[in-house]
C-alpha cells in the first residue's frame, strides 16, 4: 500500500500542500489594486471611481467601496492615481461568500 | 453605382439610392474577387443600411437610406447577408420587403419594448423561435444546449436528425447577448476599448485593433509605426495561442487525452509568454486608439517564444503521425471553396478551402512592410483546417521576429477632437475582424459596429455539419472552426 495513503489516514491530510511549489509565472499576472488610505481624498477617490470601467469602485461618504468580484485588474485606477493605488500582487481571490470580496477602505487623506 | 465616392484609409465609401440597392448588390455579388464582408444599420434622422465589400485593393462601403422600414431581400442575392438581415430586424425594426421568415438571433424572447436596442423595436416582434424548419419522415429535432460541457460557452444547437446523420442544424446564441455595441454609445474611443476587447475575449487584440483603426480613420490619424508593430506582435501572439487551444480542443474531441495534455502544455506556455511580454495572458490592454499602451519585452519574447512554439510543433507533429487522430479529421466537416465564397467565410475555415482570404493582405502599416505568406489548403475538411493553423503558427513566429527586429514601442498619436466615420479591420485567429465607428463632434461614439470573425464563420458551421457527418463529428468540426459564441452574441 502506498505510504502517502497511510500518511493521509493518520494525519487526516489527503492533498499536497498548495501550492506544491511557488509559481514564478504568477508575478507576470495583472492583479487587483491595493489602496493607501492616507493618500485617498474624496477627489482622488472620485477620480478612480470615474475611470473604473467595471463598476468595481464606489464612494459612500468617506469610504471607498472596492468590489474585487467586479474588478478585472485593468490597472486604470492605479494609472489615474499612482500615489494612492498600487497593484496588490494578490491573484488568488477565491472566497466562500460573495460578500467577502467587497472591501471598505476608509478615505483618510483629507484628515491628514 | 453612384455618387459621392470618397476614399479614407483604404476604404471607398459611396451612397447608393434605395431604388438602386438591389441592382448594385447583385452586380457586386457576381463580380469575381469581391465578397460581402458585413451589413449593418445605424439610426439617426433616417435609418441607414451599410454594406461592406472587400476587394483586393481594399474595402468598399455602400450607404443607403431606408424608408418605410423595408429594403430589398439582399440575402436572396448574397446569401452571406442573411444573419445580418435577422440582426438588423431585431435591433432596428427594418426588414427585407418580401416578408421572408427571419431567425431570432441576438435578442432573447423576453426582449420587450423596454429592452435596450440600437434602433427602434420591430413593428411585429418575432414570435417564432426560429425560421420554420422542415422535419419530415423519420427526422426529429434534438435540442442540445445552451448549457454544455464545462468551459464551453452558452450556445444552443437545434439538431435535426434521423438518428445519426445530421439533416439540419441551427444555432441560438442570444443566451449570451451582452449588448456591447449598445454600451459603447456616448463613450470616447479610449473608454470604449475596455468593452470592445471583451466583445470576443479570445480575439481581444484583433477586435481592439479593428476598432482602434476605425476610430483612427474617423479622426484622420494613424498610429506611430513602432506602436503599429507592437499591435502586430500582439496579434500574432493571439493567433499562436488560439491555434494551440484549437489543437487541444481537436484532441479532446477525438478522445486523445495525451495529445490534449501536450497541446495544453504548449497553450499554457504561450499564455505565460503573453503575460511576461505584455502583462496579460490574453493580451488585453495592449491596443489603444491612436497606438499601443503596452510594449512587449522583446528580449524575453526572443528567449521564450521559440521554446513555447516548439512545444506546440512537437505535439502537432506527433498528432499528424497518429492514425486514430488523422482518420477522424480526414473528410470530416467538408466545405467547398464555393460554399465558403457564397457564405462570405473568413480565416482558416476559408483558407482551408483554397481561398486566400486574409485581412493582413489589405492592411498597410506593419503588414505592408513585412508581408504575410498566406497559408492555404485544398481539402476543405477538418484536417485541412488543422494544417492551415499549423502553417499559420509557424508564419506568426517568423513575423513576430521581423516586427521585433524593426522595433516596437508603447506610443500613441493624440486623438484630435472632432467627428467622422471610419472602418477598420484586422485578421483575428478566426478570420477578418471588422469595426465601423461614427463619432460626434465631441469625439463620442454615436454608433459602433463590431463584427468579429465568428459572426461570419458560424454561418458555415451548419453546412459543414450536414451530410456524411454523424453526431460524434460535430465536436470535431466545432473545434476546427474554433469560434466563440461571445463574438456572435456580442
Amino acid at each position: 500500500m502506498p505510504l502517502w495513503f497511510i500518511r493521509g489516514l493518520r494525519r487526516g491530510v489527503v492533498t499536497t500542500r498548495y501550492p506544491a511549489t511557488p509559481d514564478g509565472s504568477a508575478a507576470a499576472l495583472p492583479t487587483p489594486p491595493a489602496f493607501r488610505p492616507g493618500e485617498l481624498t474624496r477627489d482622488v477617490t472620485d477620480r478612480i471611481v470615474a475611470v473604473c470601467p467595471s463598476a468595481a469602485l464606489a464612494r459612500h461618504g468617506d469610504v471607498l467601496i472596492f468590489d474585487a468580484g467586479n474588478c478585472t485588474a485593468c490597472g486604470r485606477c492605479a494609472a489615474a492615481a499612482p500615489d494612492a493605488v498600487t497593484s496588490s500582487g494578490e491573484w488568488e481571490l477565491a472566497a466562500t461568500a460573495r460578500s467577502a470580496l467587497r472591501k471598505e477602505i476608509p478615505i483618510l487623506g483629507e484628515r491628514s | 453605382m453612384t455618387t459621392h465616392a470618397h476614399a479614407i484609409h483604404g476604404t471607398v465609401t459611396t451612397r447608393v439610392p434605395a431604388e438602386d440597392l438591389e441592382r448594385v448588390t447583385a452586380d457586386l455579388a457576381k463580380t469575381p474577387g469581391i465578397r460581402l464582408a458585413d451589413m449593418f444599420a445605424s439610426d439617426g434622422d433616417t435609418t441607414v443600411l451599410r454594406l461592406v465589400w472587400v476587394r483586393d485593393s481594399g474595402y468598399l462601403l455602400t450607404e443607403t437610406e431606408i424608408q418605410n422600414d423595408h429594403y430589398p431581400p439582399l440575402s436572396d442575392i448574397a446569401p452571406a447577408a442573411f444573419v445580418e438581415e435577422c440582426e438588423i430586424y431585431e435591433q432596428f425594426g427594418i426588414r427585407p420587403a418580401t416578408g421572408k421568415p427571419l431567425n431570432r438571433l441576438m435578442l432573447p424572447p423576453h426582449a420587450g419594448p423596454e429592452f435596450p436596442r440600437l434602433g427602434h423595436r420591430p413593428a411585429e416582434p418575432l414570435d417564432e423561435a426560429h425560421a420554420p424548419h422542415t422535419v419530415g419522415g423519420q427526422a426529429f429535432e434534438f435540442p442540445f444546449g445552451p448549457v454544455r460541457q464545462v468551459g464551453v460557452e452558452s450556445l444552443y444547437y437545434g439538431l435535426v436528425t434521423s438518428g445519426e446523420e445530421v439533416v439540419d442544424l441551427y444555432l441560438f446564441a442570444w443566451h449570451k447577448h451582452r449588448g456591447v455595441e449598445w454600451r459603447l454609445r456616448g463613450r470616447t474611443p479610449r473608454e470604449a476599448t475596455f468593452w470592445v476587447e471583451r466583445a470576443e475575449g479570445l480575439s481581444a487584440v484583433a477586435v481592439g485593433w479593428a476598432f482602434a483603426a476605425a476610430a483612427e480613420a474617423a479622426l484622420g490619424i494613424a498610429p506611430p509605426a513602432a506602436a503599429a508593430r507592437t499591435r502586430a506582435v500582439a496579434l500574432e501572439l493571439e493567433r499562436l495561442y488560439n491555434h494551440a487551444a484549437a489543437t487541444a480542443a481537436l484532441c479532446q474531441a477525438t478522445g486523445l487525452t495525451v495529445g490534449q495534455s501536450a497541446a495544453e502544455i504548449a497553450l499554457e506556455r504561450l499564455l505565460r509568454v503573453n503575460a511576461a511580454a505584455f502583462g496579460h495572458r490574453y493580451l488585453f490592454g495592449v491596443v489603444s486608439p491612436g497606438g499601443a499602451d503596452r510594449a512587449p519585452d522583446a528580449s524575453l519574447l526572443r528567449r521564450e517564444l521559440p521554446g513555447a512554439y516548439g512545444e506546440l510543433r512537437r505535439a502537432a507533429e506527433a498528432l499528424l503521425r497518429t492514425n486514430s487522430f488523422v482518420d477522424r479529421l480526414e473528410a470530416t466537416g467538408i466545405l467547398s471553396a464555393e460554399q465558403a465564397r457564397r457564405l462570405g467565410l473568413v480565416g482558416p475555415v476559408a483558407r482551408a478551402t483554397g481561398l486566400p482570404v486574409d485581412a493582413r493582405l489589405t492592411a498597410d502599416g506593419p503588414y505592408g512592410e513585412h508581408p504575410v505568406t498566406v497559408v492555404t489548403a485544398e481539402g476543405g475538411d477538418v484536417l485541412a483546417r488543422f494544417q492551415v493553423m499549423l502553417g499559420e503558427a509557424a508564419e506568426s513566429v517568423r513575423l513576430i521576429g521581423e516586427f521585433l527586429d524593426a522595433g516596437t514601442a508603447a506610443d500613441r498619436t493624440a486623438l484630435p477632437r472632432g467627428g467622422g466615420n471610419g472602418l477598420g479591420w484586422a485578421e483575428s485567429p478566426r478570420g477578418e475582424a471588422l469595426a465601423w465607428v461614427a463619432l460626434d463632434e465631441t469625439g463620442r461614439i454615436i454608433r459602433a459596429r463590431l463584427r468579429p470573425g465568428s459572426v461570419r464563420n458560424w454561418r458555415g458551421f451548419d453546412d459543414a455539419c450536414l451530410s456524411q457527418n454523424a453526431f460524434t463529428d460535430i465536436p470535431i468540426i466545432e473545434a476546427s472552426f474554433w469560434l466563440t459564441a461571445a463574438g456572435l452574441a456580442r
